[in-house]
């Protein structure tokens, strides 16, 4: 049953790497790289949403939080601030 | 300092809570061997042709497009409305500056000097490309949504990357004069949302002028009314009114879409206009 | 080894999204500034629904492959239609997510726009020295 492990490895995988971009996200004093890394965890959260069967919120979600999160919080530091404190 | 500590002490708390009841068995065995009643239910009349004669089924073969608009018509068309008040939100703040904006537009038109603003031409050219890929993609997604994964959301986030990118480009002045205008988005955002509310009361008010029995939101005919909406178009099932509920709903949110990306890049001076007075906050 | 490891796994997974909620949920109280206040409220509408779409999955039988829950063919026999149920995730949550996701987004994209017009009316947008300005002008207005 090499296919349900490896699903289950992928999944694991995918979970870990979220978390280490969520913390990365939210220790960085640089808002442009908190955006960045927020987003890395929005792909992981992507692969993890195909891995659980279920396609359409990988459409939704693969072009809300990677296409359209970042481009409004990318305007909204251009105008406020690059640097936090 | 205190602040900060004492929230990490109350949240390492809970989560050490929460995962010694997760392992201790309080959400039942992880992975759940067997799918709920209720899902096996909804699995059931899905697509069903046998028991469509009796008039039980939903007749669409994508179980989830099916639950969110027939099953649970109500809270998506609810939850329409909520987009629709968060961005009547966005826009009251800054009303009176997008208009006497577009009041000036219309008295000059220099399309010449517009052109010259944005990016270089090879950008230009690649985007005017690539932006026709997108609108087919979008449209494609939220015309089958009742057969396969898509919809009218999904095809709504896809097409709303085209006025970014084109407001990246292009220059925002280009955008405005080639006819996006706030007025004209609204416009497509209201016929969006009329779709959507005529095709949830169409089979009520039908029924009451023909003279037999209807319901709202209703899609196919059963047991208490005789008419419904059609089931194929050329050659595959179209389930009924969801075909409908997709196209308004990809409509309406382009075009609010639209309206956010337009407000959120107005030049800071235009802008401060609107606030003169009161710079102090107070 | 199979039961265990899937077992393993499934637990990881679910614990590292309990971390995420309580992290982002830390950000979002502790830290003063407003553009992190707001990245990590979407991390944490994110974590919620990944939990939710987790809550609708199936175990794997040894001979059982999953499929989401979509009919493939438009005659569908008796035998398809009982093999389609045995197979298919759950799709309720899917549906519930989705709401969610678009609720989401409308949230956040208001509060951008509210923090661009705190910016414009107060010059920072640092909660603290936001309140330390109110409070002075309220200390003013009093005397």
């Amino acid at each position: 049953m090499l296919a349900a492990e490896l699903v289950f490895g992928m999944l694991a995988a995918a979970a870990l790497a979220s978390v280490i971009a969520t913390v990365l996200a939210v220790e960085s004093r640089d808002l442009l790289k908190a955006v960045v890394f927020s987003a890395l965890q929005s792909v992981a959260y992507t692969l993890m949403y195909f891995l659980l069967m279920a396609p359409d919120i990988v459409l939704v979600y693969a072009a809300v939080a990677v296409g359209i999160y970042p481009l409004i919080l990318i305007l909204l530091i251009k105008k406020v601030g690059r640097y936090e404190g | 300092m205190l602040r900060s500590i004492a929230f990490a002490i109350t949240l390492v708390v809970f989560i050490v809570l929460l995962a010694y009841a997760t392992a201790v068995g309080a959400l039942g065995p992880l992975p759940p061997p067997h799918l709920r009643r209720l899902a096996v239910c909804v699995l059931n009349t899905t697509y069903n042709p046998a028991l469509l004669r009796l008039g039980f089924s939903a007749d669409a073969p994508e179980g989830v497009t099916a639950v969110v608009w027939d099953y649970r018509g109500l809270d998506t068309v609810f939850e329409t409305v909520v987009l629709y008040g968060a961005i009547i939100g966005t826009l009251a703040l800054y009303r009176q500056v997008l208009k006497s904006e577009e009041r000036r537009e219309s008295h000059s038109s220099e399309r010449a000097e517009a052109l010259r603003g944005g990016l270089s031409t090879v950008v230009k050219v690649a985007t005017a490309v690539i932006v026709i890929a997108i609108g087919a993609v979008g449209a494609a997604t939220g015309l089958h949504g009742q057969l396969t994964p898509g919809g009218g959301f999904q095809a709504g986030s896809i097409l709303a990357v085209i006025p970014v990118v084109l407001l990246v480009v292009f220059s925002r002045d280009f955008l405005i004069r080639s006819g996006v205008r706030y007025a004209r988005m609204v416009l497509l955002r209201n016929v969006g949302l009329i779709g959507i509310g005529l095709t949830a009361l169409g089979l009520a008010v039908v029924a009451t002028l023909i003279g037999v029995r209807g319901f709202v939101l209703q899609n196919q005919p059963h047991d208490g009314s005789p008419i419904g909406y059609p089931k194929w178009v050329l050659d595959v099932p179209s389930g009924g009114s969801l075909l409908f509920f997709n196209v308004f709903e990809m409509l309406a949110v382009v075009a609010g879409f639209t309206i956010v990306f337009l407000v959120l890049s107005l030049r800071e001076d235009a802008a401060r206009e609107e606030i003169r007075g009161e710079e102090r906050g107070c | 080894m199979d039961a265990e490891f899937m077992r393993v796994a499934y637990m990881i997974v679910v614990l590292s999204i309990y971390v995420n909620i309580g992290v982002s949920l830390y950000a979002a109280l502790a830290k003063p500034n407003l553009v992190k206040k707001i990245i990590a409220l979407t991390i944490l509408g994110d974590s919620v629904n990944t939990f939710i779409i987790l809550a609708g999955y199936k175990l794997w039988r040894p001979g059982l492959i999953l499929q989401p829950p979509v009919l493939t063919t438009f005659s569908p026999s008796s035998e398809a239609l009982k093999q389609f149920i045995e197979r298919s995730v759950d799709p309720i949550p899917q549906a519930l997510v989705l709401t969610a996701i678009v609720i989401n987004l409308a949230v956040t994209v208001f509060l951008a726009t509210i923090a661009l017009h705190m910016y414009r009316h107060f010059g920072t947008v640092n909660m603290d020295e936001v309140g330390r300005v109110k409070r002075r002008a309220i200390r003013e207005e009093m005397v």
